[in-house]
């Protein structure tokens, strides 16, 4: 906790749990978004008077939030975006004066980055919009809300009976086993969609090669956008790419910019973060105890200083919040309300929003 | 239909009566044993009697399931079995004793039959090497039993001297009750006993995992006439990340499994699967022109887990059977030595 800073309080302001509030009550929040929200939450409720004292706060913050969340690619681009945004701001030559006052500024430029980030959705619905002809099917993976919009949008563009001059088929690839949050996301797109009168279909994860001939291209959401423009998605993205890229059919990646992370994978154990998808096991138990023996007997100095790091997070994923990484060869487009970019421009994006 | 009896043999029943009481029992052979089962039960005194009473009874069959594409090859060969048998110059004499002779030499084939899952996995064996991850598709008896022979191989304390990983793609309901689902977990089981680490993944992880694989065996349920096979929905897939990743794809089936069936694609198995439905608010979406119509009766729609795909040759190393490892190539030549 912020102990350091806990003069004046009554309570020690929790992160973790407001940034699980938030991300709760408001469900068209994503997880970037509520990462800043929550900081910026922490930096009006603890006084802080000087600018290092601020950056600080924000540093340990961050990192708790970090610490708690087994999976916290996602979050990251949105903390390391406010960091950045704060030390710009603050290290710039106006910033003299009352501190409290640059403070409060920084909190209100804070809600509105995360007015236009809720804005970001409309503006990427109406650029993907055009990739969708009459006649197309559209392949997806559920639970993603851009995408949900984005094909709403589709469905009910420019005609004024509500009921759209695109006609296209869906096809949702549902997993069965999942009573989560992304389950009902899936479900009320795809009652939203059929509503309009798009006919939708639901597949398991199974026959997404046997569908494939007859899908015209796919749309996926991202968690993150990686720097060589590769993405870190739900597990079975890279397998739709995969099968996608087999059969010829484009693959379409729709995210916000704010989701942009400064990471680059070589593979897919490369993420950083700890998932037990593969956990070999024999009657005497799970196989991955002994594995980790092996590596330190290997008495290579700095692979135990790499494990060390890497298993800082001590949360383990569960099963399905389980990620994978597609690679950029695999993605034809990606959809952003900056515009629809390659995804070998992702790092010229990033180097945008970050110098 | 005979009209002797009192009460009319119930292929369709007697099928499914086999196959729930055998778990070892495959398809094509329960056709086989309840079409020899028919024919000792329903007397018929001449030759042309029995042949038009095995067609009855096998056009009854088909009808009665809705996936019938690998117990007809079972049938199919059973019908040639017979036309030879019967029309062969020694076949003067008492009819009788022809069609005990007859029924006596199908419980043989029956037999045999159950045997080649030994010779599969004997041949199977050579593929699974030191260090290798072997990834597969749950619910074959056939890889099962060639998974299990190559742990125990080569050393009597019934530990196998191959050390190798298995990786069980599970089905997507996930906890599976059906019999598939249990004879998976009893091979997981006897695997993890004979310290093979057996991993467990959803059928959303092939890609993720397949740069760790060596190579795929998967079971089938038929081997069409170009090489490719019929399979559970979810061995296409497999097949074509396979060959994205580079990894060899093997089949693994007995010979009695080969049909004389060519599809074109997908949809053109001859049964009525619907995989894709597209549904809106007001109701499901027909699609008339499709050729999916072509299924006889409204009650023979394949539903749930029995849903199949066709995996053509081109994503196929290998198929092993128990007259050796074929290219999808040879099951042409195959056929043909079966059937003429």
């Amino acid at each position: 906790m912020a102990s350091v800073m806990q003069r004046g309080q009554d309570e020690p302001f929790d992160v973790v749990s407001t940034y699980h509030r938030l991300l709760s009550e408001d469900p068209e929040l994503t997880m970037p978004v509520g990462a800043i929200e929550a900081l910026i939450l922490g930096l009006a409720n603890t006084p802080a008077s000087t600018v290092s004292e601020t950056l600080d706060l924000v540093s340990k913050l961050t990192a708790q939030l970090k610490r708690s969340i087994p999976n916290p690619i996602s979050l990251s681009a949105g903390t390391d975006l406010f960091q950045q945004y704060l030390i710009s701001n603050l290290q710039r030559p106006s910033a003299k004066g009352d501190f409290d006052q640059i403070r409060s500024h920084l909190v209100q430029n804070g809600r509105l980055f995360v007015e236009r980030a809720k804005a970001a959705r409309e503006t990427i619905a109406g650029f993907g919009r055009h990739f969708i002809r009459d006649g197309n099917t559209v392949l997806t993976n559920g639970g993603s809300r851009v995408v949900g919009s984005l094909l709403r949008s589709a469905a009910e563009s420019s005609n004024g009976n509500g009921r759209g001059s695109i006609r296209f088929r869906v096809i949702y690839v549902v997993s069965p086993s999942s009573g989560s949050v992304e389950e009902s996301e899936s479900t009320a797109n795809i009652a939203a969609l059929r509503e309009r009168d798009i006919p939708v279909a639901t597949i398991p994860p199974t026959a997404i090669a046997y569908c494939m001939d007859q899908v015209t291209q796919c749309f996926v959401g991202a968690e993150g956008v990686v720097e060589n423009g590769g993405i870190v998605s739900r597990l079975g993205t890279l397998q739709m790419a995969t099968l996608a890229k087999a059969a010829g059919k484009p693959f379409y990646v729709v995210s916000e910019s704010h989701k942009f992370v400064r990471l680059y994978p070589l593979g897919q154990q490369d993420l950083g973060i700890e998932q037990n998808i593969v956990d070999f096991r024999t009657a005497k138990g799970s196989e991955s105890g002994t594995e980790r023996r092996e590596v330190k007997d290997e008495g290579v100095a700095d692979m135990e200083v790499e494990t060390g790091s890497s298993k800082a997070t001590g949360v383990a994923s569960k099963p399905e919040d389980a990620v994978d990484y597609t690679p950029p060869h695999l993605i034809s487009g990606i959809i952003t309300e900056s515009g629809v970019l390659l995804p070998s421009a992702v790092s010229e994006e990033l180097i945008k929003i970050w110098f | 239909m005979p009209s002797q009896t009192t009460t009319p043999y119930d292929i369709v029943a007697s099928y499914r009566r086999l196959l729930s009481e055998d778990p070892d029992l495959t398809q094509p052979v329960a056709a086989i044993e309840s079409l020899i089962l028919g024919l000792a039960n329903t007397p018929a005194t001449t030759v042309s009697e029995t042949l038009d009473l095995v067609s009855t009874l096998t056009a009854q069959l088909k009808a009665g399931i809705p996936n019938s594409i690998s117990l007809s090859a079972g049938t199919d060969l059973f019908q040639q079995y017979l036309i030879t048998n019967l029309q062969r110059p020694s076949a003067r004499g008492d009819f009788d004793q022809i069609r005990s002779h007859l029924v006596q030499n199908g419980r043989l084939f029956v037999e045999r039959a159950k045997a080649a899952r030994a010779d599969i996995a004997g041949y199977g064996r050579h593929f699974i090497r030191d260090g290798n991850t072997v990834l597969t598709n749950g619910g074959s008896r056939v890889v099962g039993a060639l998974l299990r022979n190559a742990a125990e191989s080569g050393n009597g304390r019934g530990r196998g001297t191959i050390r190798f990983r298995v990786i069980y793609v599970g089905s997507p309901s996930g906890c599976g009750k059906s019999a598939s689902d249990n004879e998976t977990a009893a091979n997981i089981a006897a695997l993890r006993e004979r310290d093979i680490p057996v991993a467990e993944i959803p059928p959303t992880a092939i890609a993720y995992c397949m740069d760790t694989v060596t190579s795929c065996f998967v079971g089938a349920e038929g081997v069409v006439e170009n090489g490719g096979i019929v399979s559970r929905l979810g061995t296409y897939q497999m097949a074509v990340l396979a060959k994205a990743a580079g990894k060899p794809f093997y089949v693994v089936s007995e010979s009695h499994k080969f049909v004389r069936l060519y599809p074109l694609g997908q949809r053109d198995l001859g049964i009525d699967q619907r995989v894709v439905e597209f549904k809106t608010g007001k109701g499901v979406v027909v699609e008339s022109a499709r050729g999916q119509t072509d299924g006889e009766g409204g009650d023979s729609l394949v539903v749930g887990e029995s849903k199949v795909d066709y995996t053509p040759p081109s994503f196929i190393n290998g198929i092993i059977t128990e007259v050796g490892v074929l290219l999808p190539s040879a099951v042409s030549e195959e056929l043909i030595k079966i059937w003429f």
